[in-house]
Parts: C-alpha cells; sequence; structure tokens
C-alpha cells in the first residue's frame, strides 16, 4: 500500500499550487473557463523564512523553584470545585491528552498554536513533570507577553491615533514592556491613573488621556474595567436596577477631576473640562517636562506663526498641526471644584452645588491624605482593602483562561448578580492578594489545576442547567490567536517585524516646545515622518506580502484596516471597551479558502511546505501536516481521507495541498478545546 | 437588573408608555400624555408595505441639533451651524442638510426620540435589537427578524448586509438561525474579497478539499455540536453557495458610471449608499450601511461640515434614484442613531452625549412623506410632545413592513419576544 511507498526528496518540488498545469482546461469553479495564466505563488519575504538570531523580547523569568507551591495551591482550587461538583452532580471532566494539552496552552500562554517541533518535544517526552515545566516555559515566552498585550489592548482601547493629536505609539509600547517586566497589577493600575505629563516621557498617560476632556466617561470606563461595577447609568440619573445614586457618581467623578490636557492648561491654569456646566479657573501645576516654562506660551505662538506660514506657502503639509498637538497634550492634576449638573433633580443636592468628593465604597488610605484628589482616587481603587479590585481581576483572569467568568458579565458585579461559586470566587481573590497582584503568577496558578487540564466542555449561557466549570469552555480562537497561528504555519521568523519600544520612540518624538525655533520644530517634524517611513519600509522589506505583514498581531498598526484578516475575524476597533468577538461571517471562510495568508502557506518557503518537503514517506507526510496543524495525528478514517487525497490528486504535492487547505478549513483549527 | 426591564418590556408592553413617561421625567423631561393619539390611530390596511429596507446607523450618536432639529432661534444652543429651509414653511434643517431639505416631503422626520442610555455600546444594542444587553440571550437585529419573517428574495444572494462594517458588536442574527447573520462588507469598493477560486484550481478540486474536509472535522463537530460550531458550519455553507451563484455582480461598485459614483460621492456612506441600491436592485431585503465619526465631543462645527454634507448627498442621491426607478414603493429607507448630543456646546466647542432628546428620519415604502412627528423642547434638551421610544421606532420599522409588532415570536429557550420589542408604533407617519 503506498502507506510505505518512497517518496523522493524532489516530490515536492512541484510545488503544491502547481497541480493546475494539468487541469489547467477544465472549467474552473465559476463556470468560467481556468485562467490561461499560472498561477503564481507569492514569495515570501526572506526575513520570516529564517529563525531569529538571539532573544526578541526581554521576558521576566519565572521562579521554577515555586512549582511545587503553584501546584499546592492548585490542588486546593480543584478540591473547591470537586466540592462544587459532588454538591451538584457533576461528574469531573476527563483529562486532556498530550496533544491537546500541548495546543491549548500554546494557544493560551504563547497566543499561537505550537509548531511542529515544539509539539513533537512534548509528547515525546517521558518527564512526569512536563505539563508544568511546559507551563513555566511559555508564560516567560515573547509569545506570552504578546498575547496578553492583545487581551489589554482591547480592554485599554489601545491604538495610535485616538485622535489627530494624541500619538500613542510610547504608550502600547509601554503596556507591552509593562507585561514583559511583570509589572504587578496594582501598581500598573496605579501608574496608569495618576501619571503626569506627557505621552512621549511617561507613556501611562496614555490612559487619562484617552478619554480627554470628559471626566464621566473617564470615571464610568475606569470603574468599568478594574472594579467590574457599572456606574455610567448614574451619570444622568440614579441608576434604576443597582445601588449607584447620580450624587455618588458625581462625588466619585469630583475625585478624578480637575486633570489638565494641554500644555498651557497645565503651566497657566485655565478652565478645567467638567460636565456641560462645572467648570471652574484654578493655579497652575509645578511639573513640567518643559525646560523653559515662562518662555513656553510665546514660543508656542512663534511655533504656529511659522506654522501657518509654512503651510501656506505649501512648504509643509497641514500634518505638521497634528504633530505640534501631539506634542503640547499633557496632563496634570488640579484639585477643582466640580458641580453638579445643571438639571439636577434629586433631593440631596441643588444643580450646579459643588461636590464633595468621596468614594463608592470604604474608605481612603490614610497614607494617600496628603495626596491631591487623583492620587487619593487611585490609592483608594488600588489599595488590598479595596477587595473588589482585587475580586474583579481575579474573575477576569478567570474567565480568561476558563472561558466564562464566575460573575457573568465580567463588568456586572452587583447585589443581584451572584457569582456561580461563591467560595471559588472569594479563594481566588485571597489568592490573588496572597501572590501581590502578580497576575503571571496567578494564571500560572491557574493553568496549572487539574481542572484547566480537563478537556474543554461547551457553555450555553441559554441552557436550563447553570455551567458547572468541569474544564475550560470551548471557545473560538481569537482574532490574533488565528493571525498568529497561521502565521506560525508561515513564518520560521514570527517576530520579523517588532513595533519600537517606548524609549526608541521618546529620541524620535520627543521635543521641547518651549526652546525650539520653528525652523527646529519643522526639522522635528520631518524626523519623525521620515522615522515613520523607515518603520513602513522595514515592515513591508521584511514582512510584507501583497499588502500584509508577516508578523505577530501585537507588532501591527492597530487596529488593522476594516477587510484585514485580523477585523474580519473579530479584532475589536479599539472605540470602546471590550469590543473584540468571536462570532462567524461569510468574509472569515472566504479568506480562509482563497485569501493571502492561505496562499503564502501553500508556497516554498513556507514552515508547512518546508516541513511536508523533508519527509520521505507518504505516511509522514500525512502526519506532519496533522502535527503542523491540528496538533494530533490522524486517527485510522483521518489517515484513509488523506491518503485516498493524496492519490487522487494531480501529484503527491498537489495532494498535501489540498490535505494542508482541507485541515485549515476545519471547525476544528479555528475552535479550542 | 436586566429582568426588571425585560418584564416591563416583554409582558407589561401595555404600559410602556407609563414606564417611557417615567424615564423621560427622570432625564429631565416633560411628557404630555400621547394615549389619546395611540388609541385613535389605527393601523392602515391597504396601504403599500416595505419589501426591503436600507438602514443607516450612524455610529457615535449624531448631532440632532446640527442636522434635523435645529434651534435657530437659540443661537447658544445652535452654535456656529447655521439652518436651511425646507420644503414645509417653518420646518428648517441644518445647514448641511441642503440636498435633503429638497426632499423633505419625501421624509417623515421624528423630532422626539428618546432613549435609556447614553452609553454608546448599550444604547446601540438598544437600537439594533429593541432590547436591552442581556448575559443570557442574544437579541436579534431588526434585519435579522425581518429577513426571517421575509424570507430570502434572490436566493443566491444573502438577505442581509451590512456595509462598512466588519460585523464587530453588532447583534447579527442573535438567537435566530446564523444564516440571519448580515454578510459584512467592510468597504464598498472592495465589495465581498476572497470569492474567487485562485486560477490553479479547478471547481472539482475544490469541492474534493470541501468534502476532505468535511470528512476529517466530522468527529470534532460531533463531540463539540452546539451553537458555536453550527454558525460556523452554516456560513461554510453561506460561503460556498455565495462563491457559486451569479449575482456577485451587486457588490462590484465597479460596474458603475464615474458620474453615478460623483452623485452619491466618494465618502464611505456615498459608496455605501450606492451598494446598498445595487443591492435592493438585487433583491437583497436588508442593507444596513453604517456612517460613523458622530461623536463629536470636539469642535462639531467642523466635524459636521465633514460627515454633513456627505451624508446628505449620498442619501438624497440614494432617495432620488429611488424614486426615479420606482423601488421606492418597495423600499422602506431609515436613518437612525444611538442617542443624540447636547444642546450645551462644551469647552472644547464639542457636544456631549445626550440620551433625552433626538431625531430619525424615515422615508419610502409605507411612510407619509413631509410628516414631521414629536418635539423635542426650545433647547433641543427634553421632549415637549410625543415621546418616542426606541421600541416604538422599532415597531414604526415593523409596521412599515407590514410586520405585526404585537406577535409573539418565542426564542429557543421559550422567552416571547416581539418584532421591535413591543413598543406602539407611530402611525401618524405610516402610510
Amino acid at each position: 500500500m503506498s502507506g510505505s511507498s518512497h517518496f523522493s526528496g524532489r516530490w515536492l518540488f512541484a510545488a503544491f499550487l502547481c497541480i493546475g498545469i494539468s487541469l489547467l482546461n477544465v472549467s474552473a469553479w465559476s463556470a468560467e473557463p481556468a485562467s490561461e495564466e499560472e498561477w503564481k505563488p507569492p514569495k515570501l519575504p526572506e526575513a520570516v523564512t529564517v529563525k531569529p538570531e538571539g532573544a526578541v523580547l526581554k521576558v521576566a523569568p519565572i521562579d521554577r523553584e515555586t512549582r511545587p507551591e503553584i501546584e499546592q495551591a492548585a490542588a486546593q482550587i480543584d478540591s473547591i470545585l470537586q466540592a462544587y461538583w459532588d454538591e451538584n452532580e457533576t461528574k469531573a471532566g476527563e483529562k486532556t491528552t498530550d496533544h491537546e494539552f500541548v495546543r491549548r496552552a500554546y494557544l493560551e500562554l504563547a497566543g499561537r498554536i505550537p509548531t511542529i517541533d515544539e509539539a513533537r518535544a512534548f509528547c515525546d517526552s517521558t518527564n512526569r513533570k512536563k505539563r508544568g515545566q511546559l507551563i513555566d516555559d511559555l508564560l516567560e515566552s515573547p509569545g506570552y507577553v504578546s498575547h496578553l498585550y492583545n487581551y489589554w489592548a482591547d480592554i485599554l482601547r489601545l491604538k495610535e491615533r485616538p485622535s489627530r493629536d494624541l500619538f500613542f505609539e510610547p504608550y502600547m509600547a509601554w503596556v507591552k514592556e509593562s507585561i514583559a517586566d511583570n509589572m504587578p497589577y496594582d501598581k500598573w493600575v496605579y501608574t496608569l491613573l495618576t501619571a503626569n505629563g506627557r505621552v512621549v516621557e511617561n507613556p501611562a498617560t496614555g490612559f487619562q488621556l484617552r478619554d480627554a476632556g470628559m471626566p464621566l466617561s473617564y470615571v464610568d470606563n475606569t470603574v468599568r474595567v478594574f472594579l467590574g461595577t457599572q456606574i455610567g447609568c448614574a451619570q444622568c440619573h440614579d441608576h434604576p436596577f443597582d445601588r449607584w445614586t447620580q450624587q455618588e457618581f458625581y462625588k466619585l467623578a469630583a475625585l478624578t477631576n480637575g486633570s489638565r490636557f494641554s500644555a498651557k492648561q497645565v503651566l497657566f491654569g485655565g478652565a478645567s473640562f467638567g460636565p456641560d456646566d462645572s467648570f471652574s479657573d484654578s493655579a497652575p501645576a509645578s511639573d513640567s517636562p518643559f525646560k523653559n516654562d515662562d518662555d513656553l506660551i510665546p514660543n508656542l505662538a512663534r511655533l504656529r506663526y511659522g506654522m501657518q506660514m509654512a503651510i501656506d506657502e505649501k512648504k509643509i503639509g497641514g500634518g505638521i498641526r497634528n504633530f505640534y498637538g501631539s506634542q503640547t497634550m499633557m496632563i496634570s492634576s488640579m484639585d477643582d471644584e466640580f458641580r453638579l449638573p445643571h438639571d439636577y433633580q434629586y433631593e440631596d443636592g441643588a444643580p450646579l452645588d459643588v461636590v464633595e468628593p468621596a468614594v463608592l465604597w470604604g474608605k481612603i488610605p490614610e497614607y494617600a491624605d496628603d495626596e491631591d484628589n487623583r492620587a487619593r482616587f487611585a490609592a483608594w481603587l488600588t489599595t488590598p482593602d479595596n477587595r473588589q479590585f482585587a475580586r474583579n481581576i481575579a474573575n477576569r483572569m478567570w474567565k480568561k483562561v476558563m472561558g466564562v467568568g464566575l460573575v457573568e458579565p465580567i463588568d456586572d458585579f452587583q447585589e443581584g448578580n451572584i457569582p456561580a461559586i461563591p467560595e471559588l470566587l472569594e479563594h481566588l481573590t485571597d489568592e490573588m492578594l496572597r501572590l501581590n497582584f502578580d497576575l503571571r503568577e496567578f494564571v500560572r496558578l491557574l493553568v496549572s489545576t487539574d481542572t484547566y487540564q480537563n478537556v474543554a466542555v461547551i457553555y450555553d449561557p441559554t441552557a436550563a442547567e447553570p455551567h458547572r466549570y468541569a474544564g475550560p469552555a470551548l471557545k473560538r480562537m481569537t482574532a490574533e490567536q488565528l493571525w498568529d497561528s497561521l502565521l506560525t504555519l508561515i513564518a520560521t521568523n514570527e517576530w520579523a517585524y517588532q513595533r519600537p519600544t517606548a524609549q526608541d520612540l521618546q529620541t524620535v518624538y520627543g521635543i521641547d516646545m518651549s526652546v525650539l525655533d520653528y525652523e527646529q520644530f519643522e526639522q522635528s517634524y520631518k524626523n519623525y515622518n521620515e522615522y515613520n517611513r523607515g518603520l513602513s519600509r522595514s515592515r513591508s522589506k521584511n514582512c510584507g506580502l501583497n499588502g500584509l505583514v508577516l508578523a505577530r498581531a501585537s507588532e501591527l498598526p492597530q487596529p488593522s484596516g476594516a477587510s484585514h484578516l485580523l477585523r474580519q475575524f473579530g479584532q475589536g476597533d479599539r472605540e470602546a471597551i471590550e469590543t473584540a468577538r468571536r462570532s462567524a461571517t461569510v468574509p472569515q471562510i472566504l479568506t480562509l479558502f482563497n485569501g493571502w495568508m492561505t496562499h503564502a502557506m501553500l508556497s516554498q518557503g513556507s514552515v508547512i511546505y518546508d516541513s511536508v518537503s523533508a519527509q520521505k514517506t507518504m505516511k509522514s507526510a500525512v502526519d506532519t501536516i496533522f502535527l503542523a496543524v491540528l496538533t494530533h495525528e490522524p486517527d485510522a478514517d483521518m489517515r484513509r481521507a488523506a491518503e485516498q487525497e493524496i492519490q487522487q490528486a494531480s501529484s503527491p504535492a498537489a495532494g498535501c495541498g489540498n490535505l494542508i487547505w482541507a485541515l485549515l478549513n476545519t471547525r476544528e483549527f479555528l475552535f479550542i478545546d | 437588573m436586566f429582568h426588571k426591564r425585560y418584564e416591563k418590556h416583554v409582558e407589561h408592553h401595555q404600559t410602556r408608555r407609563a414606564i417611557l413617561s417615567g424615564i423621560a421625567s427622570t432625564l429631565g423631561v416633560s411628557v404630555m400624555s400621547p394615549w389619546s393619539r395611540v388609541l385613535e390611530a389605527a393601523p392602515a390596511t391597504n396601504a403599500t408595505k416595505a419589501k426591503k429596507v436600507i438602514y443607516f446607523y450612524m455610529g457615535g450618536a449624531m448631532s440632532h441639533i446640527d442636522t434635523f432639529d435645529p434651534k435657530p432661534d437659540r443661537p447658544d444652543i445652535q452654535g456656529d451651524v447655521g439652518v436651511v429651509k425646507t420644503k414645509t414653511p417653518g420646518v428648517v434643517f441644518g445647514e448641511h442638510m441642503t440636498n435633503l431639505a429638497d426632499l423633505q416631503d419625501k421624509l417623515a422626520v421624528v423630532r422626539s426620540m428618546t432613549t435609556e442610555t447614553a452609553d454608546h455600546q448599550k444604547a446601540r444594542y438598544w437600537l439594533q435589537t429593541s432590547y436591552p444587553v442581556l448575559n443570557s440571550i442574544r437579541h436579534p437585529s431588526m434585519g435579522a427578524w425581518i429577513s426571517n419573517e421575509m424570507g430570502k428574495i434572490n436566493q443566491g444572494l444573502p438577505p442581509y448586509v451590512l456595509v462598512n462594517s466588519g460585523g464587530n458588536g453588532h447583534p447579527g442574527a442573535g438567537f435566530l438561525e446564523p444564516s440571519l447573520t448580515p454578510v459584512p462588507v467592510a468597504d464598498p469598493e472592495k465589495g465581498i474579497e476572497n470569492t474567487e477560486l485562485p486560477s490553479y484550481l479547478t471547481d472539482a478540486v475544490f469541492k474534493r478539499r470541501l468534502s476532505l474536509a468535511d470528512r476529517i472535522d466530522s468527529g470534532f463537530r460531533e463531540r463539540y455540536a452546539g451553537y458555536q460550531l453550527e454558525s460556523y458550519n452554516q456560513m461554510y455553507k453561506d460561503a460556498v453557495k455565495l462563491m457559486g451563484g451569479t449575482d456577485l455582480e451587486a457588490f462590484d461598485l465597479t460596474k458603475e458610471k464615474e458620474e453615478v459614483k460623483e452623485r452619491y460621492g466618494s465618502s464611505k456612506v456615498g459608496l455605501g449608499a450606492l451598494l446598498a441600491r445595487r443591492l435592493v436592485e438585487a433583491d437583497v431585503r436588508f442593507v444596513q450601511v453604517d456612517y460613523g465619526g458622530w461623536d463629536m465631543h470636539n469642535d462639531v462645527a467642523s466635524s459636521m461640515a465633514d460627515k454633513g454634507p456627505a451624508l446628505d448627498q449620498a442619501v438624497s442621491a440614494l432617495i432620488r434614484d429611488l424614486d426615479s426607478s420606482g423601488l421606492l414603493n418597495e423600499t422602506l429607507i431609515v436613518l437612525a442613531s444611538e442617542f443624540g448630543r447636547s444642546p450645551a456646546i462644551n469647552q472644547n466647542a464639542g457636544r456631549d452625549h445626550h440620551p433625552a432628546a433626538f431625531s430619525y428620519v424615515l422615508a419610502g415604502a409605507g411612510i407619509k412623506g413631509g410628516a414631521v412627528y414629536g418635539k423635542s423642547d426650545e433647547k433641543g434638551h427634553g421632549i415637549d410632545e410625543d415621546p418616542v421610544g426606541i421600541t416604538d421606532f422599532n415597531s414604526t420599522i415593523t409596521v412599515a413592513c407590514g410586520l405585526d409588532p404585537n406577535k409573539e415570536h418565542f426564542a429557543p429557550n421559550g422567552r416571547p419576544f416581539k418584532i421591535g420589542g413591543g413598543g406602539d408604533p407611530i402611525y401618524d407617519v405610516l402610510t
């Protein structure tokens, strides 16, 4: 039987795609004659076909010594679940096979499917502790950072240009770097809520600048993301279904009010941005990134004048205005009066009354007494005493790993919304506190449970029976997981393009608007443009393929254009909190059928093409294809189907191409089980 | 929390007006009783009803004051955007709506819209489904309801197309069949991409590939059978059907003359409107055209100068074309947004979110042209006359399509729902 027939090493040189040669005259799918032109497979850029040299990203190391403690702690979670299952007569799930586990672990912890070598290395290992080791290896890989960045980018609404004069590249780089450094989550959030200055010198200011000028939206978004509570309704009236009153909303907003968003306001005071009619004047702040504060305003006027002349004389494009704007957007805090809206209608206050700042529950930690309002707000929000802060992130991470939150929706904690397993949520909250908000340790803990290592279950929110968390829920890959997995099948080097670091960007963007003359300013703008052109050139030179950039999703411009594969598969538009989706649409399928990622995969130089070409027998070719795409070997029927196809095709190569295409178009490929 | 609201809307729809009044008064709005009007009006039985719908959705919340409900007597509120007269004395539009002002006798303008949240996502879901966001169920969007009830006209094309969007955040088919998910066309100029097989691939090989995938995947599909996989199974069928069909030309804007494109304009909404016209000509049931960028917190006058004329040009060109081809008699046109924008102009010369009062426009089949329904107060802040909630508006669309807004439809979990959410249709704008 042909399973053992020998394939010469040359058998695939005909290329997977060239099957058409013998079939060109047969009518094509569209019922029109097939093109007479020979199909030209895309040529992969060289940089993606060679292994990267050295580390692509520095990631904080994991403490391997603590593995036994992690496993003990994981067992505690399992026993809480076991008690819950016993109580509800639920059977514990079955344990995953190594093949199932390695695929799931890579997707969850490195953001992509494993390569053939990675899958083999794991499955062939006889080490009894290999699952724990794999988890630890992946948690300190660049893939983990990239994957977690994508997760937060959707929550934080990260995009390069939220408005014309916000240049967010340094902020986006900083978010990724803080994940690589494994900055404790409480410190990270505190930093986001209190950062001062410009994005270029202090990238964390991006979080507050994203809602610049909208203090009510800002407090609504912040509470929703970091406390899992929706108080937005109370912006206009008492919350109809939860306990929050409009007065409470305004008191909290008063704590975050007083931020200034332009250099002029920061240095020279001026009206703050309040709701429609609640602004007031105040004194300037003391901190400034500029050398010569006294001369800043006259100098800005000079720069604007020079800019206008140059634009009028058509010496420079209007884009320089945005650059100017970006250099003067900055944030600083000043405690201001904050007033109730003009149409306030409850009895506990009168319209336009000054609001006393207050927190929603608990109290502001004493150590923050001498700080400004914003720092007091951040201290209250992130203190371990504010248990909801820990509970919220514990529930978020649980959902991220297990697919379904213990409280759903994850941003709607309220009295009436009872957690699925209250004692588990409280235990996870304790663990988050015990681990001092080390999110990576927390994820390490969750994926080390037996429950995570059980076979997947289906989550049906409309089912009569409650979800029992007997294993992670079956879910479609995120858009980024899919893109990065396709990339794994194509590119030997998935990091052939990386976004610049915050430090790189500071040297290009960071200019002092108080001392430059117009000529120097214009030169800086030109340098900045040239720098961006350079990045774009290096993207297309290293990774370009028919308008696509063959690099990890986290390194691409964000968000991608509306018809990009990432957006087709539901990457968020980054306009609102968590807009990513996993639902099916027709264009997704068409792209998997006929898109350039599929073509690239079936072309010489792609990882899977070269791996299959190196095989000597049909059996090993089939094994390789299954392992590469679905991370397991074929069962008997699958093998029969695959071999039949290869024999039936115009050439073995063409048959292999058809098999790869077919596996790519299975539900099994798209879903994480 | 939503359970209460759900009950209000589903089981006690008859008290909706009272509830709405309650909410409106919470928002600082004075409400006149609309009961008499509702009770007097009766649905017309023999009038022309819409067979197709083109639904313009203005993402980001379009300012009512700068478009269809200006306040020229209040310069402090009107700001820098002027007004233009329409054919009806006393009825003016925002200065950029010049073409639509000419067509005002074909439009029904609802100036007393009001909704319950100023959160973009929630308000958009509410608008598109007539129900609040609930974790335990995904409600169908209006296009899915209407496609489900009225069926496909052209069997070779999807019944429901979403233009200028990748489909993110759209409720889609909700709990109805996954095939009722709108097919997104992110870029009208590109139409539906990747519909052609590479030149080397024949029909026969393509089919072989598909059946190979099918066979290998069968075990997995059985093991994890459920809604998630079923929706993908369905999309695979639809994608193959679409590729094999002969109607794909409907998606191809290159078939249009330059002169025609110029009339619609090269904006996203212009191209979207043109594509919508081609799609209804090819008998697609429901086309939604998205046009975002209305979240004008900063400098509303200059942002309006950018968006306003593009919208005016696109919608007016579409109405004129459909009118001359006769298709306007069977096509309903809707222009809606998740909420309005504040009368007060903020520090940044922009307008902030405003759910208490805003305007929608209807035209075409089933609609009484020239109607102006409802009144906002002198500032455009609250409603003075005839408040219209989202479910009332969606029930109006339902009636315009000849469907029964009071009929109960049951979700797979047994809960009853109504197309339009059980609101009270505005018979004053219906033929």
